[in-house]
């Protein structure tokens, strides 16, 4: 007898087929896009709205996939996003393929936990590979690497023909906003990197630029255009007519009062914002709301205002001009004055309009370290796309600069440790040989995938592939050792040492994934029973 | 003749009707066993539940599956509410007991068809029961609290049966050593609520502290105005009062008639916030703890403003409940009114900081120095990479902390890996030989039944179970009393000494021996009572 719950319950071998089919599922979805030959996914969602993408996890996030085998797997990749920010398709498949190849072992009556504890080592058996053989330090490489390194991962993107004017666009930004940490490491926050979108022209039309730039016009047409040797005050209050609090009414029992009431209220914006002007702010950026009759007096003195500015920038902008970021007026007595300490200033302030917005530029300031990139694109679909691939690009750039250490790429470093696994397997008398040669030959799925994806001959390549790799592990001559750089040319449908070719990869992002995709595809592994309760029935609502 | 006829069926009916009610009682209850039965032991297996809402839960914890699965049979409501006892009773071994429940009641059906009462089998039950708790706390071992390494051994092998078992090396001593920091000597019991464990999004399980001090995961200062976010020597108060301008009752109103009325209003306002903050500012505070406030603002851009510019440090909204736990932590009175405000109630501490962690931010306070029995505290972070990690790794830190306090309670350890059952059962298939009737045979059936647990940990780690259970009995019959189940080395082996060497690799999910009592006792009581049972009404 079996329990009875209000719902369906699903065990044993039945869930690990259901589980292992619906990742699978997931896995086949983003397969086409892996590589620089990848193709894209165009999603529709319910409301119209349509993405363009090969990014994997945007793809997998824009599904809603509902399985929750499934849902680990979305999970897992944008687990990478978030901690890499590159290589998220290939998280996935490599989890699928794990999974798929366990199942098959477990229908050979080997235990799911011998299977663990078999991807488990073999997990750190290939880590320890990849850290003592397969990394190259960048320094040994030269500034090249790090250029070649955005460009293998912006070649996969839809902006792959512009690879050379993007990589070092965001290498140099990167490269700019550089700080030394506390533990005397540079560090290079990519939040300091502004990326805006701006729709037209071509995508090889997109700058970079020194300095600070709002998406925003200034608030009024009388306003100047460009101020310079500005001086800028940063307010993060209402400057709408003033409105007493809830609770407070006005009680009018006189006309006349009526008129003073109202005035009173403009009055008082009026003086706050005399006082910030007489303190010598020429450019006033607000967070909140500026009132239409309020703007006259920005006008009159020649300064320029900016409204609803995000609270993130201002903050931002204060910092790097030494502003401070006031939320009230008050001092220590209770009476409201604005101080000219609180100012900051910059060397020009300028409002450029480029495409169909208008941008304000703050360039020169005092402590600037920001960067900003201005991305241009025929649509809106193309500009998104464009912001992902740059998004990864400056991932990737950040993690190589800061770990100073890259694999090769184009299945050079997956075959490697395939075959690595496979002559590891054999040192080991147990059941986990299996596992741990289903884990060697679930790698080479990467490789497979990208000559597939090139319409190239998979079979033949990967066998030329493993046949150098194999040569450079079995034999000391120094010739051969070099064979461990051989990946896939895809182009060309042939092999080629790819260190020398340039495609690059950060060590961290390769390490990340495959511990990721190990620990998802074990977490899945482990699940031997599926409980689904039924959803709870809505009350029935009374007729009235 | 007639009448014969006509009364004989109907006797008949209802002995039939009582056993068979019986019997789906029983077997609603097995099927309930059955289902977490794969996931004892540390190479159990997981469950994913999908709730009624569409929520995604994958766990290990017998307890959470449970209650999770809302069953609907009531004599497996009664299983599911044995797990929750043994959960506030030891906090582990919730699975254990349910399997061993279902043992018991499988042997019942052979016993029932054998034509044996009920009430009769359920008291030999009893008399098993009683001596089966005499077994165990004849096998068990005295442990000295002061033994950490010891204890940590504990604590790892109640988490390698979870799903983050591969960290146990990390959690494990995180367990111990919060509650060794709560307890002092002589103490009979801990209570966990002095253990605070706080969760975060981000980083991986690797990344759980134990926090010297107060954490705060779900506050962090305010940034509003700029102020400090890092203080050292801070003075810290905790207010339940607010600090912003006063509001009217929902019937008053306060009313102007004239335009410098305005100003008016403008201008007090400022001056009272100003007073209010004047006031804690003089008193040297300069960390502001706040309390979450329903019915009006905690703080307004004056007093955060003003604040600020005196650095003072602010974080608000700390929920109600945790005032107690953080006064009693820094050794502070909350201040409910700006007149009690005096230095008096300031507590102090090393480094009051804000740290980014992954996504957010927390509020770390280090080194405080309240040393008062009241006021032992211990605070945990919990990380984990996604949501799903870190329930889970939250209920699984809760079960060693359990573990750790059920040691506490009794200082007494037995041997883990199915030993304690075997042993159990080899005695009482000794006893049964003394006895004679059907009270033999119940307690004979019982004993058999405890062999369940051996029996499922060497089936749920992919070994040979006829085969282990059977080394296993010889290994008990000759006097082997500490063996057990080496799941990883896949034999039968003295789990005293394996544990020593492995601790990890020790199987059943308590070493604990009053974990085991009880779960013996309450699986034991269960049963009784599902047997007692010969009728289900449904009362609509």
């Amino acid at each position: 007898m079996s329990v009875s719950i209000l719902g369906s319950r699903e065990s044993g071998q039945n869930i690990r087929d259901t589980n292992v089919r619906a990742v699978q599922a997931v896995a086949n979805i983003v397969k086409s896009s892996l590589g620089p030959n990848g193709l894209d996914k165009m999603l529709v969602d319910e409301i119209g709205d349509v993405v363009i993408s090969n990014d994997g996890a945007t793809i997998l996030r824009s599904l809603e996939v509902q399985h929750p085998a499934a849902k680990v797997l979305v999970e897992l990749s944008r687990l990478q996003d978030q901690e890499v920010g590159d290589g998220t398709t290939s998280v996935v498949i490599v989890a699928a393929e794990l999974l798929k190849r366990a199942n098959d072992l477990v229908k050979y009556k080997i235990h799911p936990t011998t299977i663990i504890a078999g991807f488990r080592l073999a997990m750190k058996e290939s880590i320890q590979y990849i850290k003592d053989y397969l990394s190259v330090k960048t320094e040994s490489l030269g500034k090249d690497a790090i250029l070649n390194v955005a460009k293998t991962s912006l070649n996969s993107k839809l902006i792959g023909a512009e690879s050379d004017h993007f990589a070092s666009m965001i290498v140099n930004c990167v490269e700019a906003v550089g700080v030394m940490g506390a533990s005397k490491e540079m560090k290079y926050p990519i939040k300091s990197i502004k990326v805006l979108k701006c729709i037209g022209q071509s995508a090889k039309e997109s700058v970079h630029l020194n300095g600070f730039a709002l998406m925003t016009g200034r608030t009024a047409q009388g306003m100047p255009t460009s101020i310079k040797n500005a001086r800028i005050a940063c307010l993060d209050f209402n400057l709408n007519k003033f409105k007493l609090q809830m609770g407070a009414q006005v009680l009018v029992n006189d006309a006349k009062n009526l008129e003073k009431i109202r005035l009173r209220e403009l009055e008082i914006t009026k003086e706050r914002i005399e006082k910030v002007l007489k303190a010598g702010a020429n450019v006033i950026f607000a967070t909140k709301a500026i009132d239409d009759f309020a703007l006259k007096y920005f006008v009159e003195a020649g300064a320029i205002a900016v409204r609803r500015v995000d609270k993130k920038d201002i903050r931002k902008i204060a910092k790097q001009c030494g502003a401070e970021v006031l939320i009230t007026l008050m001092n220590n007595e209770g009476e409201e004055v604005f101080n000219e300490s609180s100012l900051g200033s910059a060397e020009e302030v300028s409002e450029e309009r480029l495409g169909d917005n208008d941008f304000i530029f703050i360039k020169g300031m005092k402590h600037s370290s920001s960067q900003t990139l201005i991305l241009r694109g025929a649509n809106e679909f193309m500009l998104d796309e464009i912001e992902r691939s740059v998004h990864d690009a400056i991932c990737v750039v950040k993690r190589v600069l800061e770990s100073k250490s890259v694999v090769v790429g184009g299945g050079a470093v997956e075959t490697a440790l395939s075959i690595y696994l496979d002559s590891f397997a054999r040192t080991l008398g147990s059941k986990e040989q299996l596992a741990i040669s289903e884990f060697a030959e679930s790698l080479l799925v990467i490789p497979k995938t990208l000559a597939i994806n090139a319409a190239q001959d998979a079979c033949d390549l990967l066998a030329k592939l493993k046949m150098y790799h194999s040569a450079s592990q079995n034999s000391s001559d120094e010739k051969k050792q070099e064979y461990k750089y051989v990946g896939l040319d895809l182009a060309n449908g042939k092999v080629r040492n790819n260190l020398k070719a340039g495609v690059l990869e950060p060590t961290i992002s390769k390490i990340k994934s495959l511990k990721f995709a190990t620990e998802a595809a074990i977490s899945i592994l482990r699940i031997d029973d599926l409980i689904e309760l039924a959803p709870k029935p809505e009350k029935e609502r009374d007729g009235h | 003749m007639v009448n014969m006829k006509a009364a004989n069926p109907e006797k008949g009916l209802a002995n039939e009707k009582q056993k068979s009610i019986r019997m789906t009682n029983i077997s609603a209850a097995k099927a309930v066993a059955d289902t977490v039965r794969t996931s004892l032991g540390p190479r159990g297996m997981d469950k994913m539940i999908k709730d009624s809402k569409g929520e995604v839960m994958i766990t290990n914890d017998g307890a959470t599956i449970m209650k999770q699965m809302e069953v609907l049979h009531p004599t497996a409501k009664m299983l599911v509410e044995l797990s929750k006892a043994q959960d506030i009773e030891a906090g582990d071994g919730t699975t254990s007991v349910v399997v061993i429940a279902g043992a018991l009641l499988n042997s019942c059906t052979a016993l029932l068809e054998k034509g044996i009462h009920p009430s009769q089998i359920s008291d030999s039950f009893k008399i098993a029961g009683d001596h089966a708790s005499k077994i165990l706390e004849e096998m068990s071992v005295k442990l000295d609290l002061s033994d950490t390494t010891s204890l940590e051994k504990i604590a790892s092998t109640s988490l390698a049966s979870k799903v983050v078992s591969q960290h146990s090396q990390e959690l494990a001593p995180i367990a111990v050593r919060a509650v060794m920091s709560i307890v002092s000597e002589g103490d009979e019991n801990v209570d966990l609520k002095n253990i605070k464990v706080s969760k975060k999004l981000g980083g991986t399980v690797d990344d759980t502290e134990l926090i010297d001090g107060l954490v705060f995961a779900s506050n962090h200062a305010s940034h509003a105005a700029g102020g400090p976010t890092r203080v050292e020597n801070p003075k810290i108060a905790l207010i339940q009062f607010c600090l912003s301008s006063p509001k009217t009752d929902m019937e008053n109103n306060i009313i102007v008639q004239d335009y410098t009325g305005m100003d008016r209003i403008l201008r007090e306002e400022r001056k009272y916030i100003v007073n209010l903050c004047k006031k804690i500012v003089d008193t040297g505070c300069n960390v502001l703890l706040i309390q979450k406030s329903v019915l009006r603002d905690a703080m307004n851009d004056l007093s955060l403003h003003y604040l600020a510019k005196h650095r003072v440090m602010v974080v608000r909204d700390i929920e109600r409940e945790d005032v107690d736990f953080i006064s009693r932590t820094l050794g502070i009175t909350p201040i409910a009114h700006v007149d009690q405000f005096t230095s008096e109630k300031l507590g102090s501490a090393k480094l009051v900081e804000e740290e980014t962690v992954g996504e957010g931010k927390i509020v770390r306070i280090k080194g405080c120095s309240n040393n008062s029995p009241q006021g032992k505290t211990a605070s945990i972070l919990v990380r984990g990479s996604n949501q799903l990690v870190l329930d889970e790794a939250d209920r699984s830190l809760h079960d060693a902390l359990c573990v750790i306090r059920s040691l506490v309670k009794k200082r007494a350890l037995v041997p883990g890996g199915g030993a304690p059952e075997m042993e159990m059962s080899q005695k009482l298939l000794e006893l049964s030989r003394t006895l004679t009737g059907a009270e033999s045979i119940c307690v004979r059936s019982f004993s058999e039944a405890l062999e369940i647990v051996p029996y499922t940990l060497a089936e749920n780690a992919g070994l040979n179970p006829i085969n282990i259970v059977t080394e296993l009995r010889n290994r008990h019959t000759n006097g082997d009393k500490h063996a057990g189940i080496n799941v990883r080395r896949g034999g039968v082996s003295n789990m005293m000494e394996e544990n020593v060497v492995q601790p990890l690799l020790v199987s059943l999910s308590a070493l604990n021996l009053a974990t085991e009592l009880r779960s013996l006792i309450l699986a034991t009581e269960c049963v009784r009572m599902i047997l007692k049972i010969d009728d289900v009404v449904m009362v609509r």
